[in-house]
C-alpha cells in the first residue's frame, strides 16, 4: 500500500449540537491506518454521534472530520473505502440476511464471500430467514458478518455484541484478530465490554460528555496506575503527592488506586511497610478515569500526566 | 480466556512467556519461533502489540531475524536468559519469602529446613517424572 | 460499476416491491374486473362499461414511493452509499419501470380497442379522454402520473425521516393552507368560471406538463430534505 501523509481518521474540533445538548464539544483526534482502536465511555457521552460523523452518516455542527485526507460526506469514492454498521441497524424490511450480504458484495469492493460464509457457519445463523424475525443476536451477527467481510480500509463497529452470547462474543473477537492480521485496517470498535476486547486494542480513545478524556497507546495505559492496599495511615502516608483516581475503604483498611508508575525502589519500599501493590486492568483505569474527571470540572490532567 | 493478563503492558507479558518458553527448552535454540500473527491469534492480542513483544526479544538478542524465513531462537538465548532469571532471583522471590516468614515468626533455621524439604520433594518428583 | 446503478440493483435484490407485486396487482385487477363484467346480467351490460382497476398499480406506487426510502435508505447508508446516489438510483430505477409500465399501458389500450373492449365493450386501460391522444402523449401521460404517486409517498417519507411527525403535520398543514388559500382567492374574485374553463381548455398533453412540473417540484424537495437526512 502507497503510504500517505494523511492519516486514516482525522477529526478536528469537532462539535455537534442538538437543540437541547452538546453532543460533541470539540473532539480532536488522528487516528493512524491499520491499528485497532477501542472508543470507549459511557452511554451518552457521545460515541455513536462521533462514529456516524466518521462514517459521513451524520454532519457536525462544526469542525471537521477527514477520512485519509477527504471530507467523507456525500462523497462517494471515500464513502466507499468506509464501513460502519450501527449497533440498531436497519434493513428493508423483507431482506433476508442472504440478501442484506448480496447488497454488500455489491458495494465493498473488497467483499470476501468465503470469509462472510465461514462466519455465518461459526454464528449459526439462517441466511434464508427474513431479518426482522431474527433474534438480537441474530441481528447483530448480520452486522458483525457484513463489517468484517466488507474488509473496509475503515472499519467501524458500534457496540456490535449486543445480544449475542458470550461463546459467539469470542468468535467474533477471535475472527477479528484473524482477519484483521491477514487483512491489516483501520478499525474502531465502540464497547462497553472494555476488558473483553482490552487485548485487540492497540489504542483507546475514552470519550465523557463529548470531549476526550484519554486518547492513548493501550500498552503505555496499562501499568500507569497501581491500587495501593493495607493500613489506611500507612497507604496516606505513601500516595502522597500522587494523583488519586479512586478510593475505597474497608474500617482501618484503605485500597486506593493512584496514578503512577513505580519503580524497583518504591516497590521495595511499599512491601517493607506492609502494604501491597496490584496492577489495575484497562477496564478499571477507564472507569476510574471517566470518574474522577465526572468529579472535577476539567478532566485533562490525565492526559497530560501521562505525558 | 488466555494467559494474558489486562493489567500490564502485553508486549512485556509476550516477550517473557517466549522467554519461558526458551528457559523450559520448549522452545530449543535455532528453532523457528511462530510468527507475531500467530502469537496474536493464539493469545487474542493486537498483532502489533505481538510484533513490540517479539522485537523486545530481538533487540536483546534472544531472537533474531531471517530474512523473508521468519524468526529463530538464537544460539546461548536460554543461558542468557538463566543468568537473567537468576540474577532477578533474589527480589522476585526470596525477598518475599523472607519478609513474609518474619510476619509469621518463623526464624531463618526453621525457613532453611522448610526449603530444603520442599527442594528435596521437588527433585525427588523430578526423578519419578 | 457505478454506485448509482449499484442502488438500483440493490433495490431489485428482492424482486417483489419494484417489480413483482405491480405484476401481481395488475394482472389480478384486470381480471377481476374481467369477472364482474362476466357475471353482470346483460341487462346491465348495454353499453360501455368502465373500470379503475388500471389505476390499482398507481396507488401501490405511492406505497412503493414511502417504503423504497423508508426500507432502503438507513441500510444504504451502512452500504455507504451517498445520499445523492441513494436518491438517483431508487429515482432512476422507479422512472425505468414506470416507464415500462406506461408502455405496456399504451399497448393494453391497443389491444383492448382492437378486441372491441376485451369482449365486453368495456374500457379498462384506453379511456376516451385519454386514448384519444397520440401515443406519445399516452405515455406521458400514464409516466408522469406514476412518477407523481411515487414521488408523493418518496416525499412525505423523506419528510417524515427528517422531521418525524411534526414535519409531516406542518407539510400537511401547508398543503391545505395553499389549497384553502387558492380556494378563497378563486371564489373571493368571482373566478370559479375562468378555473372551470382553463381546466376545460387543458388537454391531457397540458395536464400532464402541469403534473410534471409538480413531479419535479417535489423530487427537488425530496433531495434537498434528504441531504441532511439521517437513518
Amino acid at each position: 500500500m502507497a503510504p500517505t501523509s494523511a492519516p486514516a481518521i482525522e477529526v478536528r474540533n469537532l462539535t455537534k449540537t442538538y437543540r437541547d445538548a452538546n453532543a460533541l464539544d470539540g473532539v480532536s483526534l488522528a487516528l493512524e491506518e491499520n491499528r485497532i482502536y477501542g472508543l470507549l465511555g459511557r452511554n451518552g457521552a457521545g460515541k455513536t454521534t462521533l462514529m456516524s460523523i466518521l462514517a459521513g452518516q451524520g454532519y457536525p455542527t462544526g469542525g471537521q472530520v477527514l477520512i485519509h485526507g477527504r471530507n467523507p460526506y456525500e462523497n462517494d469514492s471515500t464513502l466507499a473505502r468506509i464501513c460502519f454498521i450501527r449497533e440498531s441497524q436497519r434493513y428493508p424490511d423483507d431482506f433476508s440476511p442472504h440478501q442484506a450480504f448480496k447488497a454488500a458484495a455489491l458495494f465493498f469492493a473488497n467483499w470476501d464471500q468465503e470469509l462472510a460464509e465461514r462466519l455465518i457457519e461459526d454464528f449459526n445463523l439462517p441466511t434464508r430467514r427474513r431479518i426482522k424475525k431474527l433474534s438480537r443476536g441474530q441481528l447483530s451477527a448480520v452486522g458483525v458478518i457484513i463489517g468484517m467481510a466488507a474488509r473496509a480500509e475503515v472499519t467501524v463497529f458500534d457496540e456490535p455484541y449486543l445480544g449475542l452470547d458470550a461463546v459467539a462474543r469470542q468468535i467474533f473477537y477471535d475472527r477479528l484478530v484473524e482477519d484483521y492480521a491477514l487483512h491489516p485496517r483501520t478499525i474502531v470498535l465502540s464497547s462497553h465490554l472494555i476488558d473483553e476486547i482490552a487485548n485487540l486494542l492497540e489504542h483507546v480513545v475514552v470519550i465523557d460528555k463529548g470531549r476526550i478524556l484519554l486518547d492513548e497507546d493501550a500498552d503505555t495505559l496499562r501499568g500507569s496506575a497501581v491500587a495501593v492496599t493495607g493500613n489506611q495511615d500507612k497507604v496516606a502516608s505513601f500516595i502522597d503527592g500522587y494523583r488519586v483516581l479512586h478510593r475505597d475503604s474497608l474500617g482501618s483498611l484503605a485500597s486506593v488506586t493512584i496514578q503512577a508508575r513505580l519503580g524497583a525502589t518504591q516497590r521495595a519500599m511499599a512491601a517493607e511497610i506492609g502494604l501491597e501493590l496490584s496492577p489495575v486492568p484497562l477496564q478499571q483505569l477507564v472507569v476510574r478515569t471517566t470518574m474522577s474527571a465526572q468529579a472535577e470540572p476539567h478532566g485533562d490532567h490525565y492526559q497530560e500526566a501521562l505525558k | 480466556m488466555s494467559a494474558i493478563d489486562d493489567s500490564r503492558p502485553i508486549f512485556l507479558q509476550i516477550a517473557e512467556l517466549i522467554e519461558s518458553e526458551i528457559v523450559a527448552g520448549t522452545m530449543a535454540e535455532e528453532a523457528q519461533v511462530p510468527s507475531t500473527n500467530e502469537f496474536a491469534v493464539y493469545y487474542r492480542i493486537n498483532p502489533a502489540t505481538a510484533a513490540k513483544g517479539v522485537n523486545l526479544l530481538v533487540e536483546s538478542g534472544i531472537l533474531y531475524k531471517k530474512r523473508g524465513i521468519g524468526m529463530f531462537v538464537a544460539t546461548g538465548a536460554r543461558d542468557q536468559l538463566l543468568g537473567k532469571r537468576r540474577s532477578a532471583f533474589a527480589a522476585q522471590y526470596i525477598q518475599p519469602l523472607a519478609r513474609e516468614a518474619r510476619k509469621l515468626g518463623i526464624d531463618a533455621e526453621t525457613l532453611a529446613s522448610m526449603v530444603r524439604q520442599s527442594l528435596a520433594a521437588e527433585s525427588a518428583e523430578g526423578s519419578v517424572r | 460499476m457505478n454506485r448509482v446503478v449499484k442502488v438500483a440493483r440493490m433495490q431489485l435484490i428482492n424482486k417483489w416491491p419494484f417489480l413483482g407485486i405491480p405484476m401481481v396487482i395488475l394482472v389480478a385487477s384486470t381480471l377481476m374486473t374481467f369477472g364482474i363484467w362476466a357475471l353482470l346480467p346483460a341487462s346491465a351490460r348495454e353499453g360501455e362499461l368502465y373500470s379503475g382497476s388500471g389505476q390499482a398499480v398507481m396507488w401501490y406506487f405511492l406505497a412503493l414511493g414511502i417504503q423504497s426510502l423508508t426500507y432502503t435508505f438507513p441500510f444504504s447508508q451502512a452500504m455507504s452509499v451517498s445520499r445523492r446516489s441513494f436518491y438517483l438510483g431508487t429515482l432512476g430505477l422507479f422512472a425505468a419501470i414506470a416507464l415500462g409500465f406506461s408502455i405496456l399501458y399504451y399497448l393494453l389500450g391497443l389491444v383492448e380497442k382492437a378486441t372491441g373492449g376485451w369482449g365486453f365493450n368495456g374500457q379498462v386501460f384506453a379511456l376516451g379522454w385519454i386514448s384519444q391522444n397520440n401515443a406519445a402523449i399516452q405515455i406521458l401521460f400514464y409516466f408522469v402520473a406514476m412518477v407523481l404517486l411515487f414521488m408523493i409517498g418518496f416525499w412525505a417519507a423523506t419528510v417524515y425521516m427528517r422531521w418525524k411527525a411534526s414535519g409531516l403535520l406542518v407539510a400537511g398543514i401547508g398543503f391545505a393552507v395553499l389549497v384553502l388559500g387558492m380556494v378563497a382567492l378563486a371564489t373571493l374574485n368571482d373566478a370559479w368560471p375562468q378555473v372551470g374553463a382553463w381546466f376545460a381548455a387543458m388537454q391531457v398533453l397540458g395536464l400532464s406538463i402541469v403534473l410534471g412540473m409538480l413531479c419535479v417540484l417535489l423530487a427537488g424537495g425530496s433531495y434537498l430534505t434528504l441531504r441532511r437526512a439521517t437513518a
